[in-house]
């Protein structure tokens, strides 16, 4: 492999590394304050108790987020400098807000964490719900940033040089709404379903059974919503992409042949040699539909793309079928977790838990997935038909050692940080009212 | 407006030297203290640091910022030049600053308590001096920049401008600054023995700041480092270290009388005037290459960018520094001391 693949490689490692961390550290201030606000009304120790064990959680994963959100901002430059000299004046909107945020953020957290019993009891909580605002603000303005890579503009183009620049449109560009929002829903559902999936394993192993039941409780109402709202928002994705970047979406469905009416594949083995796909199941007319809202819409075709302008097919294709695979299973979790409102029997079954556990990490996958989609789906281009990704990296040789030091770092940071959620589950227990 | 940018882009660092600076200090103080003193500095680093350690540092990413959407051709030069600096300080900030995290929210107390704390303070000591390398590099006139990869090897291009006894210098000479800043806010913050301990390090860290500072003058002079030169024969420059070396005097009163206030402006005033002597003699020329010198102004980014960039600093400024004096001030109030984990370990 070359300094290009190696250094593609360790901005995807990162990125999903951090991409982890700052979706807990955005979603579960809310479940935080929420179980704060339910001690302060009904002063239920127990309420009290998982605060402060989410607290504990929150400033681990948000110490993890925020050094590892640290080292992405050095390594947009240090692994793409020609793309940062460019596009840098272009995108500084979306990033100057983002470090405001950030900031708004850790100032809140100094507040939150170390207030308890310092400050007044409603300003103080009042600084956790600061905490998630500007978390979640963080999350739509560097993806925004993102979104102007696939949908370059607030400048022109000409001759090679950015000139006309609008930092404003920039930042506002075609892509924002539909991928931030496609993020901001992702992270809740993620993140719910991890953390209720953690408290329902405890609820399962009959650990401290009524604490666990009420924290599964904040965190999965929070991912069932998200997750009944998320095809909506990807619909607005793809109808998005279907329009600025066509090659991208017949990348995603591994469509070759331009076709009007064209079927929608589920599944599917890509043979990018030979440009087929075998054992998939069709949907006749559905992508048609799906991209374009007509039925009889004609959808262009990897075929008709230049060659040296396709992404790699197979990759896009598997993982935006994790994705949208999933999404539909953790919408009929969701429906499940619903319907147990009525039927409460249904929290005596040991099945009912062991549903949640299974479906845990699943959110987690789905996003990675869905950045592979969008990322390995803008391949070869860094900035959308603008400059290409091997314009842009580092001429310094050496990318593979610099890849297995990040990749060695966070694969013993992870674990720690497993192990520590681990200790902090177990004190939780052993806890006594 | 670029003046907006650039006085953002130097209050920040101004910040990140006092407030990331007093940071590390903090470790680096509980690395040079006795193993009986390691205690109680862990508990009032904890009191003193941790509600607003974490927005220390995002003065460093607001600098970047800064750097890369207003200075893009500056920027451009600086993080391809520093990768592997620059990498050394991110490994450095990612392990102090979980292992402070962890050591403080583990919620069982045994062994690994162990390895936080040294990873803290060993982290705290090698950061600072891998940023000051980074910034000696800068200024140090070995960097070559060329397109020519055959003749040059990996070493030329990428190692020996940070990897020398200038560079060394310049990052021990950060990190005592550091240890200096810290021990001297801490003896605001502590009582009886545990200041008389402060005073101590405060006096032991400002003599070898002064020891390393002179060597590393000295020894920037008989090597003909331009930057150095330049500022030797710099009045305004050479005015601010005399004045700095003249308020060492009030200071060491200050120190040994344990004035808690006055010490700690007098050691911000020594800060302040050694940033603004450095950077006053060279400024805006902050890279100097083995041949020609990189203004931070050159290439700079078009004035729609800027204008909006020093829009965007000024809202986020009016919302960020009240919130930010209000958190210090939150918990400057605060003097009990308080041993937060223990109690709830088992």
């Amino acid at each position: 492999m070359e300094n290009l693949d190696y250094a593609r490689l360790q901005m995807a490692f990162t990125l999903g590394f951090h991409i982890i961390f700052a979706c807990i550290g955005m979603v579960m201030p809310f479940f935080m304050v929420l179980s704060h606000h339910k001690w302060l009304k009904t002063r239920d120790p127990i309420y009290k108790r998982l605060t402060m064990a989410w607290l504990k959680g929150v400033a681990i994963f948000f110490v993890t987020g925020a050094v590892s959100g640290t080292a992405l901002s050095f390594e947009l430059g240090m692994l793409w400098p020609e793309f940062m000299k460019h596009a840098g004046p272009i995108i500084g909107m979306p990033f100057s807000l983002e470090g405001a945020a950030f900031f708004v953020e850790a100032i809140a957290l100094g507040f939150y964490l170390y207030g308890w019993n310092k400050l007044p009891e409603k300003f103080h909580w009042f600084t956790g719900i600061i905490i998630g605002i500007s978390g979640v603000a963080s999350g739509i303005l560097v993806v925004s940033a993102n979104g102007w890579m696939n949908a370059p503009s607030g400048f022109d183009y000409i001759n090679g040089e950015f000139t006309n620049i609008d930092p404003v449109a920039a930042l506002l560009n075609p892509a924002w709404f539909t991928q931030a929002l496609h993020m901001t829903l992702a992270a809740f559902v993620a993140t719910s379903f991890g953390v209720a999936g953690v408290h329902a394993f405890q609820i399962f192993r009959k650990r401290n059974v009524e604490l666990n039941t009420k924290a599964f409780k904040i965190a999965i109402v929070f991912g069932a919503i998200a997750a009944f709202l998320q095809p909506l928002s990807g619909d607005l994705s793809a109808k998005d992409v279907a329009e600025r970047q066509p090659v991208k979406l017949a990348a995603m469905e591994a469509h070759y042949e331009t076709k009007k009416g064209a079927p929608l594949y589920i599944g599917g083995i890509v043979d990018e040699e030979n440009r087929t796909v075998s054992h998939k199941i069709e949907i006749p007319k559905a992508l048609s539909f799906l991209a374009f809202g007509d039925f009889d819409a004609e959808v262009k075709g990897l075929n008709d793309f230049p060659d040296d302008e396709l992404p790699p097919v197979a990759i896009v294709h598997y993982a935006f079928q994790i994705m949208v695979g999933i999404g539909t299973l953790l919408i009929f979790a969701g429906l499940i977790y619903f319907i147990s409102l009525k039927k409460k029997n249904w929290l005596h079954s040991k099945y009912y838990w062991l549903l949640f556990i299974i479906v845990a990490p699943l959110g987690f996958v789905a996003v990675e997935a869905g950045w592979v989609v969008t990322e390995v789906g803008r391949q070869p281009w860094i900035i959308h038909q603008i400059m290409r990704t091997e314009e842009a990296v580092t001429p310094m040789p050496g990318m593979k050692y610099s890849f297995f030091f990040y990749l060695f770092l966070y694969t013993v940071l992870g674990l720690t940080v497993t192990w520590l959620m681990n200790r902090q589950i177990k004190s939780l227990n052993q806890t006594k009212d | 407006m670029l003046y907006v940018v650039l006085f953002f882009l130097l209050f920040s660092l101004l910040l990140y030297v006092l407030l990331g600076g007093a940071d590390f200090g903090a470790g680096i103080v509980e690395l040079f203290s006795s193993a009986k003193n390691r205690e109680q500095t862990k508990d009032t680093i904890y009191r003193v640091m941790g509600p607003i350690w974490e927005a220390n540092h995002i003065w460093l990413i607001i600098m970047l910022v800064i750097l890369w959407v207003a200075f893009p051709a500056y920027f451009n030069i600086m993080i391809i030049y520093l990768h592997i600096p620059l990498t050394l300080v991110l490994l450095g900030i990612t392990l102090r600053g979980v292992a402070f995290v962890f050591r403080h929210y583990d919620a069982v107390v045994d062994g690994s308590q162990f390895w936080y704390n040294w990873l803290f303070r060993i982290g705290s000591f090698v950061t600072p001096v891998f940023l000051g390398m980074s910034f000696g590099t800068l200024i140090g006139g070995k960097i070559i920049i060329t397109e020519d990869y055959e003749n040059y090897g990996f070493y030329d291009l990428f190692m020996q401008h940070w990897l020398n006894i200038f560079s060394l210098l310049v990052g021990l000479f950060y990190a005592a600054l550091c240890a200096f800043l810290a021990s001297t806010l801490l003896i605001g913050e502590a009582d009886g023995k545990a200041r008389k301990h402060y005073v101590k390090n405060s006096a032991f860290f400002t003599s070898v700041l002064v020891g390393l500072g002179f060597i590393l003058i000295s020894f920037g002079y008989l090597n003909n480092v331009k930057f150095i030169k330049d500022f030797i024969h710099n009045p305004v420059s050479l005015a601010c270290v005399a004045l700095s070396g003249v308020l060492l005097i009030p200071l060491w009163k200050a120190i040994k009388k344990e004035y808690r206030i006055a010490s700690r402006y007098l050691a911000i005033s020594q800060v302040i005037l050694i940033l603004f002597a450095a950077l006053y003699a060279h400024f805006p020329y902050i890279i100097i290459t083995s041949d020609k010198e990189v203004s931070l102004l050159e290439n700079l980014a078009p004035d729609a960018t800027i204008s909006n960039l020093a829009i965007m600093l000024l809202i986020g400024g009016f919302i960020i520094l009240p919130g930010l004096f209000h958190l210090m001030r939150s918990f400057n109030m605060i003097k009990v001391l308080e041993k937060p984990q223990k109690n709830n370990s088992k």
